[in-house]
């Protein structure tokens, strides 16, 4: 039996997906299609359902997102594109992203192949990590006709795909097809090999015309008083954990202590809950009023009936025991928890990389992506602007035609 | 709960309300017949019988339909012949429907291929109790020349089957007509001379509903091939309603006595048929669809419309709305009525400035900026096409206007619609 942790939500059947379609107004100069900040044209595919073109929907969704189906999943769309729908003023907006799952299962179903190489043009990119912005800059690179090397540290390609996001939010199965897709164009994913470490990066200089670095931020952040605390672990390792393992974690106790607001903070605490742990308190620095972690989420959470408990902050933690204090008001808890998990945020490691960090980021260039060194490029979470798949998708794309521009290839325009 | 009385005398009979099933796949036995009674409908038209001799042999699968977006059943299309049983258990059963149901009203539809044959099926049905006889003169899936819908376009072969009818039976008689043909009155009048008291309109209207794409053949597929056949359910109904209105408004049919037939499938429609001329009325599709559980907001819808119209009698509404249809050269043509935007309800989406650009005659223009529409009283023709398309109903009828150098008071001009916004809220 699938457990609940690897159940995703049903999709639309065809029925449902025109029923959703036909909600739509197909407004005049679409206001969703330009809040998407990776340029989807969801007015454009959804009109393509409403006149049963689903092949042509597919087309419209691939050939600007390489990760088409993985966005479906887990873009936070009431920020952007369902944000924007006029046909919230009636009643709610579309379900854009349900509909793009819709079209993109329909495209693995048919197995259709949408994007194509473009012909070989004798230049050669590294990229280095196989996240969502290397991945899209890898399928545009390919289509542009560069030869694609991609590095990964991991024994599986995807990043925080594959390692953070959970399987009832985004089955491996989707991001193993994804990447699939990229290979299927000709790029060439070299795994296990971390770069600083198991090849220089002056390697990579010397071998190829352009090296992007797509590393993300895939550190843990922590708080000093929880270092070397025994009952504390990093969300992202405890999320790695989980979807390597399928969900099935030994090491599960019954009572939980989450520190974070954000969605990965409720990635955890929904985890925990769907893996059947009994007490989940998450305490969270922000008020809901203020919250990070997307409404579909948090909605999410407190439906597995996670206890959240927003405006603390926590001041002193003995072992297992870990003393809050409200932020504004006189209020004072002590929570025992038999795990503690910190979701308080990622931070880069780029050693060896001879990469300028700063705040987690590369300073910003007049012209984007570039970093100190003329070959060296950068993208995706280290780059400026908004930490979502959706933005690592446009900075990958936009990292590559950046290259392209600087390195003249043929489709250089 | 509304009570009003919807019953209606129709050539002779009572009806309690003018709601009958036709003659279908939806009354082809006694069950069916009895839940249909027990479930408020007025009265039956029993699946049409034919003589033992026409061997009724129906394909499988039969029915196709039509789909707009997420909605089924715009269209249906069926391939079924008539009554399969022998005749002698169909008489049986009718026997028995009129001796438990004596206030309700049975129907007998009939289809002979011989003159001879009408005779004896009239004889037959009478014997068995029907309160009327319904003549299928159009089918428009049987397999002989001389039987179905092929006759209804041919008024000397009506008028000797109703010639034929009346030798065996002093029962009212329907005959029921086929779209099928240009103009049906020389066929009603015919049928009329020939001693029918009245008609049913229309049966199917032949059709293709759709082709599968990977096979190349119509649907539904009978092993590999189909047929045209006939379409019923919503999309025929402005059909139906037109010849209804064509019959009742020839010289001398005036009067006519119709039982309305297409596409009825809420009290509107019901109400739609009546004004234009139909005292009772015949359903299919929708029971096909949603079962004879339908009748209860049938009647109940019904009797609200009566209410809001003040009237007491449902035969005060039949055929009111005839007089307000006339020849196209003899509307008023004197004036234009230009769209009224509300702004407060205006949301932005631009669709009255799509249709209006590709499909009228762009007098909407678009601000980018402010997102929404513009409009240039100039380049206005009234068309409204605009309040059709605007899915919040925020454009309505607004100024009257007469054309230049035309005479008459626009306060005067009656413009009003209750159905033009589609979306009212």
């Amino acid at each position: 039996m699938t457990s609940k942790y690897e159940t995703e939500p049903k999709g639309y059947t065809m029925t449902t997906v025109m029923q959703e379609a036909a909600r739509c107004l197909l407004c005049e100069d679409a206001p969703c299609s330009k809040a998407c900040p990776a340029h989807t044209n969801p007015a454009k595919f959804i009109r393509s359902v409403r006149f049963r073109n689903v092949k042509g929907a597919a087309e419209t969704i691939r050939e600007n997102n390489a990760l088409g189906a993985i966005c479906a999943r887990v873009c936070p769309t009431e920020r952007y594109c369902e944000s924007a729908c006029t046909r919230a003023k009636i009643d709610g907006p579309i379900d854009i992203g349900g509909i793009q799952r819709y079209v993109t299962d329909m495209e693995r179903k048919e197995n259709m192949q949408i994007l194509h190489a473009g012909k070989e043009n004798g230049m050669n990119v590294a990229i280095i990590g196989s996240g969502p912005a290397g991945l899209q800059a890898a399928a545009t690179l390919r289509q542009k006709g560069y030869g694609v090397d991609i590095y990964e540290k991991n024994a599986k390609a995807g990043g925080y795909l594959t390692y953070g996001i959970p399987e009832y939010r985004l089955p491996e199965a989707i991001v193993d097809y994804e990447v699939q897709r990229i290979v299927n164009l000709g790029a060439n994913i070299k795994y296990n090999v971390a770069v600083g470490k198991d090849i220089t990066m002056d390697d990579l200089k010397a071998k190829y015309d352009a090296v992007i670095v797509a590393i993300g931020a895939s550190a843990a952040k922590t708080i000093p008083m929880f270092e070397h605390n025994i009952c504390t672990e990093s969300a992202i390792s405890f999320l790695a954990r989980a979807k390597e393992n399928k969900g099935k974690l030994d090491d599960l106790p019954d009572n939980v202590l989450v520190i974070g607001g954000g969605d990965v903070a409720m990635d955890v605490v929904t985890t925990l809950k769907k893996l059947g742990v009994t007490h989940v308190t998450d305490m969270v620095y922000e008020e809901f009023s203020e919250f990070k972690a997307s409404k579909k989420e948090l909605e999410g959470a407190q439906k597995e009936g996670v206890t959240i408990v927003d405006g603390y902050v926590p001041t002193d933690v003995r072992q297992n025991k870990v003393t809050f204090k409200h932020r504004k008001i006189d209020s004072e808890m002590t929570i025992t928890a038999d795990k503690i998990i910190l979701a308080i945020g990622q931070k880069v490691d780029a050693d060896g990389l001879d990469i300028d960090i700063q705040h987690n980021e590369i300073p910003f260039r007049k012209a984007r992506f570039h970093t100190k060194d003329p070959k060296v490029f950068a993208t995706g979470d280290i780059v400026d602007g908004d930490k979502t798949v959706v933005y690592a998708v446009q900075k990958g794309k936009e990292v590559a035609e950046e290259i392209d521009c600087v390195l003249g290839g043929q489709d250089n325009d | 709960m509304i009570k009003k009385d919807l019953s209606i005398d129709f050539l002779g009979v009572h009806f309690e309300n003018p709601f009958c099933l036709s003659s279908s796949p939806v009354g082809n036995c006694y069950e069916m017949c009895k839940n249909a009674y027990d479930a408020g409908w007025g009265g039956i038209v029993y699946k049409t019988l034919s003589p033992d001799h026409f061997v009724i042999d129906e394909v499988s699968p039969r029915f196709s339909q039509l789909t707009k977006e997420d909605t089924p059943f715009v269209a249906f299309k069926n391939m079924e012949q008539l009554a399969e049983h022998p005749m002698a258990q169909d008489l049986a059963d009718m026997r028995r429907l009129k001796k438990e149901y004596p206030d309700k009203v049975l129907i007998a539809s009939i289809m002979g291929e011989t003159p001879q044959d009408w005779t004896d099926l009239a004889k037959l049905v009478t014997e068995a109790g029907a309160d009327m006889i319904e003549l299928n003169f159009s089918c428009p899936q049987m397999t002989s020349h001389t039987m179905g819908s092929d006759v209804g376009t041919n008024p000397e072969l009506c008028k000797t089957n109703c010639e034929a009818v009346k030798k065996g039976t002093n029962l009212p008689v329907l005959a029921k007509m086929t779209p099928n043909i240009t103009t049906m009155i020389p066929v009603v009048k015919a049928c009329l001379e020939g001693g029918a008291d009245g008609v049913s309109s229309i049966n199917t209207v032949k059709s293709i509903t759709d082709i599968d794409l990977d096979n190349k053949v119509a649907l539904p597929s009978i092993n590999g091939k189909s047929a045209v056949s006939g379409l019923s359910g919503k999309a025929v109904k402005p059909i139906a309603l037109r010849f209804l209105q064509q019959i009742r408004s020839a010289a001398g049919l005036e009067q006519l006595p119709v039982s309305g037939i297409g596409g009825i499938e809420t009290w509107e429609d019901a109400a739609e048929f009546i004004l234009l001329g139909a005292s009772t009325l015949q359903v299919t599709t929708a029971i096909m669809q949603y079962g004879y559980r339908i009748i209860d907001d049938l009647t109940n819808g019904l009797m609200h419309y009566m209410d809001e119209q003040g009237v007491d009698h449902l035969k005060d509404l039949v055929g009111i709305a005839n007089k307000n249809i006339l020849p196209t050269n003899q509307l008023d043509r004197d004036y234009k009525v230009y769209p009224k935007i509300d702004w407060d309800k205006c949301i932005g989406c631009g669709r009255c400035f799509i249709s209006c650009q590709d499909g009228a005659h762009q007098a909407m223009d678009w601000d980018d900026d402010k997102r929404l529409p513009t409009f240039d009283k100039s380049k206005c023709v009234g068309c409204q096409l605009c309040a059709l398309v605007c899915p919040v109903g925020a454009i309505k009828l607004g100024l009257v206007e007469m054309k230049p150098g035309r005479k008459g008071d626009p306060a005067k001009v009656d413009a009003s619609t209750f159905q033009l916004p589609n979306a009212e809220n």
